[in-house]
């Protein structure tokens, strides 16, 4: 059902062949699952055209809804790994009953996207249109945002995880060719195949906070050393994020290193007159510019 | 469409459109327009010196040399300044409502003609329980909490999480459960209502279901008797107070292996994921306010301690009576849970005694030693000691008691077995209903109580094997 969305959505045709793909099942058995999903009156099934009905669609939605909210809630509320999120997600899809789906969106704020960047469907199933272009249809030296990133099938996802790439980075062209894509992403420069990054989508973009090639990061300053915040990685998400915002770490922020731990790690660093701990995982994610600061 | 579906249909819209971001630039604004208008209005004096004080003693607790050190010389301090200052206490409690109040009572239901049984019942089986709670716990705890409030009003509690994070992440949970984990030293409960100051679910969860692994207040006793008697008594006289001290350290260093592993196990099966969502602000050193915290500890901890023992201790005391002095056939019930629970316990090291006493003092550990003594000299018939049936006692001397558990066939093996378990078994109910309170979850109450339940049982049996067959 949410396969046969999916093609709609992205203005694609399902056939049986499609979904046989898509679900991993013989094309003998997603025949049969067409021909009881028809009977319940949620698809249209011609020859080898396979559209929803008014009350399919609502409820593939549905799913799709819950599905999204729970991604939405794994990102932000949980330490699960970036990996984990969709299959928990679709497991959890079928357990939830429309009133919780409600509850948990309410208890975490109404989300109007998950966290790849797909827009989740109100209660009433009005979903929003998606936005922005693949990746590869970029200009050398153009800038954009990402807005999305597919995961699926799982292994693209992973090797984009893998490379560092986040939702909401913003990015600069370097090279775009048959045969690969190189851009520069918060100080990093990144290389994908364009079979990889055609699971990226992204909104270009004019105004530049384009982090420079090996833009130091907090976990560089050495003892007594002071530097100003430029930026806290897209890569740090949901509470975490909240909390180093919450504790004044934000863009202008000047920000001394006070001592290490016995441990070694976390470290100690002198934030607008308070003290506070950070793992060496956050420093990495908290980018720095130690100009126009003399450190004596 | 009403006016206000429409506006939120709008603002969905917006959201949108607007994307992700504009949640961190309301932040930084709000930050920026804060920091201008404190930089016009606030004036700074004479905060240098306090700053050097402040980064001095930072230097030296934090420092990898002297943190450690630093740190267990103040735990050891705490601990002793407990053990030492709740003897005199402990002593005078017991001496009034053990010695002077309870025979009164006795006295008093004779003259207003309580029946035999009932008289029993209520005043050696509930009163006697409640009794030795309150002389037992109270002491320790009005002692062990308000130095812990002192050390964290002063700023010290917040570097040592600092210290021991490193330790902590490796396992997959947060520096502050080292703090949550010394709680736990005085009193599982406050240990667990303590996890609190742990912001990310995960790691709090994590912290709750160890916390059973610091060896509480309720279990230092039995800790330090056993290893007097069965482990002091092993090596020469001159050594005995060093090595039975050393062994009960041993055993709570082990608790805090245990908590590490177990820790380390939960974040990789069920409780996945990476530490997530750390913090931990390290506030200046404050002078603690010595008068206010002792008046509260005191008054906080007092009064949590008598309903503790009101709600939980005199259950568990009418059950000993009873037990003792209901007989089926020829034996009463606890004879008969002994005998029938033998041959089983012994596969473990222990007894049917120690079970059943473990199992009459899930409300609180506390009476496990007075129980264990009870049962032994009613089932083991050694006349001239003890109070009689269901009467719960302590006796003056190591000697006497060493004597009567020796003389209840016990081994070194079942002292140290009770060592191991009294540290491996499901926390006392007070603990597990806070657990529950703080979880609002049966699942994990259940695997709190029944994980450690089953580690003790499983370390105590290979223990036993293998001493057995060295032996």
């Amino acid at each position: 059902m949410k396969h046969i969305y999916d093609c709609e959505y992205n203005q694609a045709q399902s056939s049986l062949n499609s979904i046989a793909g898509n679900l991993n099942i013989t094309s003998d058995k997603a025949a049969k699952l067409i021909s009881k999903l028809a009977e319940m009156g949620l698809v249209y099934a011609k020859t080898d055209k396979v559209t929803l009905t008014q009350e399919g669609r609502s409820y593939a939605l549905r799913v799709i809804r819950i599905h999204r909210l729970w991604e939405r809630y794994l990102a932000d509320q949980t330490s699960l790994r970036e990996t984990e999120w969709h299959a928990q997600a679709e497991e959890r899809e079928h357990h939830l009953t429309e009133e919780q789906a409600n509850v948990l969106a309410a208890q975490i704020g109404n989300p109007v996207v998950d966290p790849h960047g797909d827009p989740i469907p109100s209660s009433d199933g009005i979903i929003k249109e998606k936005r922005g272009v693949s990746i590869l249809k970029l200009d050398i030296g153009q800038l954009a945002r990402i807005v999305h990133i597919e995961d699926e099938p799982n292994s693209v996802y992973s090797q984009i995880v893998a490379s560092g790439i986040h939702l909401g980075m913003q990015i600069r062209i370097l090279e775009n060719s048959k045969d690969k894509i190189k851009f520069i992403a918060e100080g990093e420069e990144i290389l994908l195949s364009p079979l990889i990054a055609s699971n990226l989508t992204v909104m270009p973009e004019s105004k530049s906070e384009d982090f420079k090639k090996d833009t130091p990061t907090l976990s560089s300053l050495k003892a007594g050393e002071e530097a100003e915040v430029i930026g806290i990685s897209k890569a740090c998400r949901g509470q975490q994020r909240r909390r180093i915002m919450d504790l004044g770490i934000v863009n202008g922020t000047k920000i001394r290193y006070e001592m290490e731990s016995a441990g070694k790690d976390p470290i100690a660093y002198s934030v607008r007159g308070s003290m506070v701990a950070l793992r060496k995982a956050q420093a990495d994610q908290i980018f720095i510019s130690k100009k126009g600061i003399v450190n004596g | 469409m009403s006016s206000r579906d429409y506006i939120l249909k709008q603002a969905d819209d917006l959201r949108w459109e607007i994307g992700e971001n504009f949640h961190d630039h309301i932040i930084e604004s709000l930050y920026k327009d804060a920091g201008q208008i404190a930089s016009k209005v606030v004036k700074h004096e004479g905060e240098d010196k306090k700053y050097k004080f402040d980064q001095i003693l930072d230097r030296l607790v934090t420092s990898r040399w002297t943190g450690f050190p630093i740190m267990f010389l103040l735990l050891a301090v705490v601990f002793w300044i407990t053990v030492e200052g709740s003897n005199v206490p402990s002593g005078l409690l017991a001496s009034l409502l053990v010695d002077t109040i309870h025979p009164l009572l006795k006295s008093f239901g004779t003259e207003i003609g309580l029946p035999i049984w009932l008289n029993g019942l209520l005043i050696d089986g509930a009163y006697l329980a409640l009794a030795w709670v309150v002389a037992v716990m109270l002491p320790p705890m009005a002692i062990f909490f308000p130095l812990f409030t002192l050390l964290e009003d002063f700023g010290y509690l917040p570097r040592v999480a600092f210290n021991m994070d490193n330790l902590y992440k490796k396992v997959g949970a947060h520096g502050k459960q080292a703090l949550t984990m010394s709680m736990g030293f005085g009193c599982n409960a406050a240990g667990i209502i303590a996890t609190r100051i742990i912001d990310s679910p995960r790691e709090r969860l994590i912290a709750i279901i160890t916390n059973n692994f610091s060896l509480c207040n309720g279990r230092w006793p039995t800790q330090i008797l056993i290893a007097t008697i069965f482990i002091g008594g092993a090596v020469p006289a001159h050594l005995a107070g060093i090595v039975s001290a050393a062994a009960v350290v041993g055993i709570a260093v082990l608790g805090v292996v245990f908590s590490l592993i177990v820790s380390w196990g939960l974040s990789n099966t069920v409780l996945k994921g990476e530490a997530s969502a750390f913090s931990l602000e390290l506030p200046p050193y404050r002078p603690p306010r010595l008068l206010q915290t002792l008046y509260t500890s005191l008054i906080d901890r007092t009064i949590f301690v008598l309903w503790r023992a009101i709600i939980f201790a005199i259950p568990a005391g009418l059950v000993i009576w009873l037990v003792s002095n209901i007989s089926i056939g020829e034996l009463t019930i606890a004879e008969l849970f002994i005998n029938w629970s033998n041959p089983f316990a012994i596969l473990f090291g222990l007894n049917g005694i120690i079970l059943l006493a473990y199992i009459i003092a899930i409300p609180a550990n506390e009476i496990v030693i007075p129980t264990i003594l009870m049962l032994t000299v009613t089932t083991a018939s050694l006349a001239g000691v003890g109070s009689g049936a269901g009467v719960m006692f302590e006796l003056e001397s190591v000697n006497e008691t060493a004597q009567i558990l020796y003389g209840g066939g016990w081994t070194a093996l079942t002292g140290v077995s009770l060592m191991l378990f009294s540290l491996l078994h499901n926390p006392c109910s007070t603990t597990l209903f806070t657990i529950y309170k703080e979880t609002k979850s049966v699942k994990w109450t259940v695997v709190s109580a029944l994980l450690p339940i089953a580690m003790g049982f499983t370390l105590t049996f290979f223990v036993a094997q293998i001493w057995r067959m060295l032996s």
